[in-house]
């Protein structure tokens, strides 16, 4: 082989090369949200919030039942603001991605709103994270949230009659709306003291954010 | 099987560089594509949920890995395998190697075919960057059947050679 054909080769190898590290670096640098992404409304009476007013950090997240990714994050937000209490406080907003991809996502909203029209919106949400598989790919999805209503013991003729009021359709098309004006464009999407972040992986990231936000002394 | 006999056994005359460019840029896309993914898989990235499509139901599904290895490292592979065929090809112009390559493309071709199967009738969401690559590996698969068409030798100059 002379070294015309060598460095012919060399050339192949190193685009090749080029290519992965390029990609490598530019998906390790550049951030996984949008650019020009605003900043949410402040958390008020009307929003679903866990947690103390009084704490430095405050997570919002934009977000959909039927969101495989945001049934991950579910379990790392609960941890959260369980061993966070006292520093962290989280908000729920809708952004059901409906109807496509997520068929479902509306009427689960739906259900977390009629059942919070009953005190019982974190419950609600809890059952719909947990059992996501079981009603994602279903026809009936209404049907299992009424079972998860009734297990709730929530007075059902009020749930099914808030269900599918337009109350409770303005509602959810609230948060989607503010969500969609912000830019945002996925879920989860979450905003900690109103400034986007990239997506943490797991929850030691999470905390380590929330513990640099906090010990910064931002809001 | 006498004319898969027949594709496999007949030479192919000279292809223009053109086209063989053509079929690197391609398979480039193709490889750039699938090592999106192959570096996202083994980062761990747990895949939002976006407005333009399910990427995330197709890549956490079940069909994303066989035997544990990413389907997106076997496109890559894939892809890796038409770009040195053409390569070698520029570099040596033995249409053997060129011809060997161009056959490859079926693998992808039929691959991409199961991928959009699944993509409609199983899991019912769709994920751009597989869609991307079943768009690279059609293209890889016309081309390759035009070279058959274009640039084979007819019989009657084989049976002379």
């Amino acid at each position: 082989m002379n070294t015309k054909h060598i460095i012919f080769w060399i050339f192949f190898l190193l685009i090749l090369a080029l290519i992965v590290w390029g990609l490598a670096v530019a998906m390790n640098k550049a951030p996984k949200v949008g650019p020009g992404i605003g900043t949410p409304s402040e958390a008020t009476s009307t929003d679903h919030i866990l947690g103390p007013a009084n704490v430095p950090v405050t997570i919002i997240e934009y977000s959909d039942f039927q969101c495989p990714a945001c049934a991950l994050y579910y379990p790392i937000i609960e941890r959260l603001t369980k061993e966070a209490s006292t520093t962290v406080r989280f908000v729920y907003r809708h952004f059901p991605l409906f109807p496509l991809p997520h068929k479902n996502s509306i009427f689960a909203a739906q259900a977390s709103e009629a059942a919070s029209k009953q005190g019982k919106f974190w419950d609600m949400y809890k059952l719909l994270f947990e059992n996501q598989t079981v009603w994602q790919d279903s026809n009936t999805a209404s049907a299992i949230f009424e079972g998860y209503a009734e297990s709730l013991n929530l007075d059902m003729t009020a749930y099914k009659k808030d269900f599918g009021s337009a109350e409770i359709k303005a509602r959810i098309q609230r948060d989607r709306d503010e969500g969609d004006t912000l830019g945002v464009n996925s879920t989860p999407t979450f905003f900690v003291n109103g400034k986007v972040i990239v997506n943490p992986q797991g929850y030691e990231q999470f905390k380590a954010l929330i513990d640099a936000t906090a010990s910064g002394g931002a809001k | 099987m006498n004319n898969l006999k027949h594709l496999l056994t007949r030479p192919l005359r000279a292809v223009p560089n053109s086209l063989v460019i053509f079929v690197l840029i391609i398979a480039l896309i193709g490889f750039a594509d699938s090592t999106y993914l192959v570096i996202e898989h083994y980062q761990g990235v747990i895949p939002p949920c976006s407005i333009i499509g399910g990427c995330e139901l197709v890549l956490t599904s079940v069909y994303a890995s066989i035997i544990g290895i990413p389907v997106s490292l076997l496109g890559a592979i894939y892809y890796f395998i038409i770009l040195v065929g053409a390569f070698a090809y520029l570099d040596t112009k033995k249409t053997e190697i060129l011809k060997w390559a161009m056959l490859f493309t079926v693998f992808g071709i039929l691959a991409s075919l199961w991928f959009v199967f699944l993509q409609v009738f199983i899991i019912k969401s769709y994920c751009v960057y597989c869609l991307g690559s079943v768009m690279t590996s059609t293209i890889l698969f016309v081309t390759a059947c035009v070279v058959f068409k274009k640039y084979k030798v007819n019989d009657q100059i084989s049976m002379i050679q």
